[in-house]
């Protein structure tokens, strides 16, 4: 088989793998494991006990799959707030905060701490039980 | 510079699927001037508008009548970004192919090939995940 085969047949795989990989990870949960302080620019929308940050870019195919799940969540629930920022312009920033790709949501509680974040569209059951604690 | 109207989803993910059967044609065979017309059409969808894609116009003369109306939406901005990202690794496999490097060729139409099947078959967009960081690596970076 020629070299270009072999190429052929390893990017199928690797392509069908990360697929996988990515929507088995699309919308999960994962609590923050640090309480480093976040950049003046996302402490500057937080409102109520939990900001829903949503982090997004002009080029951001998911967010607006994204948006209406958190924006339900916050005028549903009492204490949540929801927010964006675009990173469109502000590379520094989306350093700071750690985000590679959008959208890409924090939960922030009142005293600026990452509670969590959620990569892609989140389940919003599943984001409501992780944010429930951290409710008044 | 990407705007433009938005579009049937559908035809973006009929895109990927051929540029992922023309790609591999690529691989399977070196031909690199079929990696160029590749070029020369996610350039197309990139800087001028997916209207005028050669993919997006056998979407809408060919698929979109077989398959009936959407009011389903897709942005724009994204999809001509992932084109622009797309020109990107078809100009860089090309010019191994002609530079007579051909790993090169080989390894940059592979990346091409992982984003395509990636949109076609889970309809993950690479290319627009890829902004931020491409924008990290970019010498410019602020």
């Amino acid at each position: 088989m020629s070299t270009g085969l072999w190429v052929l047949a390893a990017a199928v795989v690797v392509a069908i793998a990360a697929g996988l990989v990515l929507r088995a990870r699309n919308g999960k949960v994962r609590v923050a494991k640090d309480s480093a302080a976040l950049p003046a620019e996302v402490l500057a929308v937080l409102d109520g006990d939990v900001t829903l940050v949503m982090f997004t870019t002009q080029f951001c195919a998911n967010c607006k799959y994204t948006r209406p799940v958190l924006r339900e969540l916050a005028e549903h629930t009492d204490g949540i707030a929801y927010a964006e920022i675009d990173l469109t312009d502000q590379p520094e920033l989306a350093k700071q905060v750690s985000v590679l790709s959008t959208p890409t949501t924090l939960a922030v509680g009142a005293d600026g701490t990452e509670l969590l974040r959620v990569g892609g569209v989140p389940e919003r059951d599943e984001l409501l039980q992780n944010l429930r604690p951290h409710l008044r | 510079m990407f705007e433009g109207a938005p579009v049937d989803p559908r035809g973006p993910r009929f895109a990927a699927w051929l540029t992922t059967a023309v790609l591999a044609v690529v691989l399977a065979t070196g031909w690199w001037p079929l990696l160029a017309a590749q070029a020369v059409v996610f350039g197309i969808g990139a800087f001028v508008g997916l209207k005028q894609a050669p993919y997006s116009v056998l979407y809408r003369k060919l698929v979109a009548p077989r398959l009936g109306p959407t009011d389903e939406r897709e942005d724009a901005a994204p999809l001509r970004f992932a084109q622009a990202v797309g020109f990107g690794f078809a100009v860089i496999g090309t010019a191994g192919f002609v530079l007579a490097i051909p790993a090169l060729g080989l390894v940059a139409t592979a990346f091409a090939l992982v984003a395509a099947l990636l949109n076609a078959a889970f309809g993950f967009c690479l290319g627009c995940e890829s902004y931020l960081l491409l924008q990290r690596l970019a010498p410019s970076n602020r």
